[in-house]
């Protein structure tokens, strides 16, 4: 025993150093990080620390057992540093980085003596792969625990042995289920799937681990014996396998899967654990890690991974405060929605409308979302009990002067708006309350007028349905102040949302981006397209959604009242399609409705085909179906033109705006690497160039703006 | 610091609606209840929640997952955890309970502000099981042997199988083996009330109930509740009216307690129901000082004991010693609330009242209390109409008297409950 604790030296010469400590039972205790380290990742610094480590344990004489774990609460290992798998650029590289990392992680099983893993907070990616090259796991029953291998997110395939010893631990059903969807478990979920060996309650993890390690000791053993059994046996070592995978590859062929090769490259190298040598599927794995890290999609995620992290320091910026206690006022879809994602993320909420119905609906709508949960086993009953006791709901709004959140989701209408506002700080609304507003249209700053102390009157933009959409396009107006932003991003934050900053102009990023595209699309019907043709277009684009579908979900009103806000701003290029009144006049509204261009359900037709053909009949003019690349053009080259307006009239700072907005607000395909990245990939003179083109052939509203020509040249 | 600045105010309350057991509130238990009117008086009132010293509610069948319904509920309305919580239990009278405990530990200087009230789920209340089924499980759980299972199991009839009903045991005294029907029985018997008297009182109750909706006189009380589970409809106004009761059809219902000779029926009863009553109470100064209006100030209280026989008189017992306390006449008396157990037992509290024999008999008094004019009594019905969730009840008398009091402005008035066991209470507000 002739390790004390990490040498002094360490500090000075830079090396970075694991504390490493045994104790008077011979059990090594290896730490990931410094005690003060909140986050640790694999950098290549760190693997080569653990490299020397693991090295110094194999030559210490009488050790009876390794645990490998944390710098302290809450933390196992993130994965591999983002940073460094962004910056890979080659396969060769890539694949070195795999073969370095995994050869690092085999000491563990190299050593003589057992290793357990003790888990505790994230262990994910690169330290679920070192995890799983340990004899024995123990996880914490910490909230933050979570285990898994979310590598194909980030567009690329676990490198360090993760595959492999993935398939073989847990069989393949499972190991397919967590791998090629990225899904992380919990601790007990995890023990149930044979992840983890045992579950300790937080304050004892490391003694419970040490009573695995006695155990295998006394029992002279390595590691413990390991057989699939049930399901994860028949379905990964008889012909039954074929059922397991057919139906893993049918699912990564259909919609947006598609487009992304690494989920299929990790399904095949799952089979290969099972039906190929360690040493030929370590290899494959890691000539595959080599060559998804290299390509364009891969990259495209990663910078998306930035991004989102870019969106939550939004939140932490000063002045950010928490909010406690919300009202909300008006109690429809928004409403009800916001409503009950405030009381999910632990804001006691009142939620006020005139119309007991509504309120009786979002109480019912709140439930059947934690009704799926506990059924699910996500949630227990109290938990979920606790969450819809956090819903109040009522016609009056009550004292105010608790309340630190104040937020309307009333019908647009500037009046009204103000009105509310007014009476909610003449009912007492703390002065330094957020006064926040969830329009979609209406400016922010004539609202901020109705309100003494302006300063805290925000928008906070919330997308159809909250509970789904991922964006938040937070408003500051002229006299917003800077700690009431920093406040409903943070809030944004805290109901698991990324937050994007916009000015107060008309549409805001998203609705603005949308309306030329939906108005083209509405366009393209008028002219004789087939929806199913021009969905079919934009979903094999990458889109989650065609617009026309699109359209039936947003609804013809709401779509009509968004595009005549923004002709009112942006006069012809923005002219609504006539499609859209004609629509509303027929109340073929969409799904809200019992149908619009689909039926009811989404499904077949709905009654908004016959208001198509008599708009086209009036039009009067032949049938035209336009090619596929046509259809691109002109419904995604609009959508960059005007993006890059955004920017440089101002209502997003940054390129990196328009990236995450338009990927969480409209589900621009994220492979893609934003509407910028995908600009540039597209070539901007190629964009600005059939714009020009189909503004000379067809109607100046193509015009490219001044800026994406200049950028165009440059 | 004057005396009346330790008089405790109500300075805000709300209720669920009544409604029958079994019906529009029949999915939420007693917690689910109490919660909800807890959370409407702290979004309500605007209070500052550490504010509030203690959470004191009524409850006489909580269910067992939920033991101390209080504190259950003060939780889930989202109080801080360092706030206490107690659930108090004198059957009909715990949400009165309530209110007096937070009066006398103000006294006691055990705190300033409270969160009281009072609930109960009669739809919740359980079926028990017979004490042979019981024994036959605790057998059949300590048989180890093949053989000593199967004896376990042979033991097993039917007939034990026979639920014990908590809501009949309830209200059944296991003093006098009454129940509680029949101890309005026997007060009809003492005063000669006759079954006329009794459906025209109830009669009277719906008619004034179902004025005070008609007029909206509850919307001030009332908080509505989403109903549980599946959050269906808003309920907002009590269901137990009946509208355009008759004589007639009340005369055709059957006695219920007394089959044989008996007067009492279930329509001159009051009803099984559900709901639940929460209040903000705090000394007159501290409202004071947080310049809140309060609806009414307690005066005086007792609680009394009497024959379990005839526990319907307990509010006559009790009266005396409340307006003792408060320094008033029965004649001072602006309006009056008699919870409505049984048309027989309010019609013989009002005999009693104005009975010189029984004053001086029961009660030791030189002459009668005095005559209760039916115009100042109950004058937006009773439990016969709107239904005695029993610990409700309690707190509801004192919420729907200081609300009227306020309406009428008038100035002093008298709630009081009969208890089964024989007990009798009474509070006397005084508005302000």
């Amino acid at each position: 025993m002739n390790i004390t604790e990490t040498r002094p030296e360490a500090a000075t010469t830079g090396m970075l150093h694991l504390p490493l400590q045994v104790n008077a039972r011979g059990f090594a205790v290896l730490r990931l990080g410094r005690p003060e380290e909140s986050v640790v990742t694999f950098t290549k610094e760190r693997l080569l620390a653990l490299d020397r480590a693991l090295q110094q344990l194999a030559s210490t004489t009488g050790l009876r057992g390794v645990v490998i774990t944390g710098p302290g609460a809450a933390m196992f290992c993130a994965g591999a540093d983002i940073g460094l798998i962004h910056s890979i650029q080659t396969v060769a590289e890539g694949r070195d980085a795999a073969v370095l990392g995994r050869s690092i992680f085999e000491r563990c099983q190299k050593l003589a003596v057992p290793v357990a893993a003790a888990i505790e907070g994230p262990c994910v990616g690169g330290g679920c792969e070192l995890a799983l090259f340990c004899d024995v796991r123990v996880a914490s029953d910490h909230p933050s625990t979570q285990i898994g291998l979310p590598e194909t997110k980030l567009g690329i395939v676990p490198g360090f042995g993760g595959t492999q010893n993935m398939t073989r631990l847990v069989g393949l059903p499972t190991a397919l289920d967590l791998i090629l969807n990225g899904k992380l478990l919990r601790p007990y979920p995890a023990r149930k799937k044979g992840l983890v060996d045992r579950i300790a309650p937080s304050s004892k993890l490391l003694d419970i681990a040490f009573e695995e390690l006695e155990r295998l000791v006394a029992a002279g053993k390595k590691a413990p014996t390991r057989t699939l059994r049930g399901q994860a046996y028949w379905f990964s070592k008889t012909p039954l396998r074929a059922l397991a995978v057919n139906a893993a590859r049918k699912a990564l062929n259909k919609g947006q899967a598609r487009f992304y090769p690494a989920p299929k490259q990790a399904l095949e190298l799952c089979i290969k654990a099972i039906t190929v040598s360690p040493e030929q599927g370590f290899a494959a794995e890691a000539q595959a890690l080599g060559e998804m890290i290299a390509t364009p999609v891969s990259k495209a995620l990663t910078q998306l991974f930035f991004l989102t992290e870019r969106s939550k320091r939004l939140g932490k910026s000063d002045g950010a405060k928490d909010c406690k206690r919300a009202l909300i006022v008006g109690g429809g879809v928004m409403g009800a929605g916001i409503a009950g994602q405030l009381a999910n993320k632990g804001i006691a909420t009142r939620l006020c409308d005139l119309s007991g119905e509504a309120l009786a609906k979002a109480k019912a709508r709140l439930q059947q979302d934690l009704s799926r949960r506990v059924s699910r086993k996500q949630l227990q009953k109290h938990e979920a009990q606790a969450i819809q006791d956090r819903l109040a709901v009522a016609s009056e709004w009550g004292g105010l002067a608790n309340v630190d959140l104040w937020l309307e989701a009333v019908v647009e209408d500037l009046g009204v708006k103000r009105k509310l506002m007014a009476q909610a700080v003449a009912a007492g609304l703390p002065a330094n309350a957020i006064v926040a507003t969830n329009t979609s249209s209406l400016p922010v700053d004539a609202m901020a007028d109705a309100v003494p102390h302006p300063e805290r009157v925000v928008g906070i933009h919330f997308f159809n349905p909250p509970e789904k959409m991922p964006l938040i396009e937070v408003i500051r107006g002229k006299r917003t102040s800077d700690a009431a932003v920093a406040t409903a991003c943070r809030l944004a934050t805290r109901l698991g949302k990324f937050p994007i900053v916009v000015g107060d102009s008309p549409g805001f990023l998203v609705n603005r981006c949308l309306s030329p595209y939906l108005n083209e699309a509405a366009r393209l019907l008028v002219e004789g397209n087939d929806p199913e043709f021009l969905d079919r277009v934009i979903l094999d684009f990458g889109m989650p959604m065609g617009p026309c579908r699109l359209l039936d979900e947003i609804g013809f009103d709401v779509a009509t009242k968004v595009s005549e806000v923004m002709q009112g701003a942006f006069a012809e290029r923005m002219q609504p399609c006539a499609l859209f009144s004609a629509m509303v006049a027929a109340k073929a509204l969409g799904k809200k409705t019992g149908g619009g261009i689909y039926g009811k359900d989404g499904k077949g037709v709905g009654p908004g085909r016959k208001v198509l053909e008599t708009v086209r009949e009036q039009r009067g003019v032949p049938k035209r179906e336009a090619s596929r690349s046509e259809v691109v053009q002109r419904l995604v080259y609009p959508l960059v033109d005007e993006a890059y307006r955004c920017l440089d009239d101002g209502v997003v700072a940054a390129e990196q705006d328009l990236d995450l907005g338009l990927v969480m607000g409209i589900g621009f395909p994220p492979f893609l690497g934003g509407i910028t990245g995908y600009a540039k990939s597209e070539g901007l003179k190629t964009i600005v160039g059939a714009l020009d083109e189909l503004a000379r052939t067809s109607d100046p509203r193509f015009r490219p703006s001044d800026g994406l020509r200049r950028r165009a040249v440059n | 610091m004057t005396n009346h600045d330790l008089d405790l105010a109500i300075v805000a309350g709300w209720r669920t609606p009544f409604c029958k057991a079994g019906g529009a509130l029949a999915g939420a238990s007693a917690a689910d209840l109490a919660t909800h009117v807890f959370r409407e008086v702290l979004d309500r009132t605007g209070i500052d929640p550490k504010a509030i010293d203690e959470v004191i509610l009524g409850c006489a069948g909580p269910d067992a997952a939920e033991a101390n319904v209080a504190r259950v509920a003060a939780l889930r309305s989202g109080l801080p955890k360092e706030i206490p919580a107690v659930t108090v239990m004198r059957n009909c009278a715990s949400g009165m309970e309530a209110l007096l405990a937070a009066e006398q530990r103000l006294r006691a200087g055990d705190g300033e502000v409270f969160l009281v009230g009072g609930a109960e789920s009669m739809s919740n209340f359980p079926l028990l099981m017979g004490k042979r089924l019981v024994k036959f499980f605790t057998g059949l759980q300590k048989a180890r042997s093949v053989t000593q299972r199967l004896m376990a199991l042979s033991k097993f009839r039917v007939s034990s199988m026979k639920p014990r009903v908590a809501v009949v045991e309830g209200l059944t005294d296991p003093i006098t083996g009454l129940m509680m029907g029949n101890t309005a029985e026997n007060v009809a018997r003492l005063f000669g009330i006759d079954r006329a008297a009794m459906d025209a009182f109830s009669l009277q109750s719906h008619q004034r109930a179902e004025a005070a909706i008609a007029a909206n006189r509850f919307a001030v009380e009332i908080a509505p509740f989403a109903s549980q589970p599946h959050f269906a409809a808003m309920i907002s106004s009590d269901d137990g009216v009946r509208q355009g009761q008759t004589m007639e059809a009340l005369a055709k219902l059957r006695p219920v307690f007394d089959k044989n000779a008996g007067d009492v029926t279930v329509g001159n009863a009051c009803q099984l129901t559900d709901g639940a009553v929460g209040m903000l109470c705090m000394s007159l100064a501290r409202a004071k000082a947080l310049g809140l209006q309060p609806l009414a100030v307690i005066r005086g209280h007792a609680r009394v004991g009497l024959s379990p026989e005839f526990m319907g008189l307990g509010p006559v017992h009790a009266t005396p010693r409340a307006l003792q306390q408060a320094g008033i006449q029965f004649s001072d008396l602006d309006l009056v609330e008699i919870n409505e157990a049984f048309a027989a037992q309010v019609l013989g509290c009002q005999k009693a009242f104005a009975s010189d024999d029984y004053c001086h008999r029961e009660l030791g008094l030189s002459e009668a209390i005095g005559e209760l004019d039916s115009r100042k009594l109950n004058v937006n019905g009773g439990a016969i109409a709107l239904g005695h969730p029993i610990a409700a009840s309690g707190a509801r008398l004192p919420l729907t008297l200081a609300h009227e009091l306020r309406r009428q402005k008038k100035r002093f008035g008298l709630a009081s409950l009969c208890i089964g066991g024989g007990q009798g209470q009474a509070l006397i507000l005084e508005a302000v």
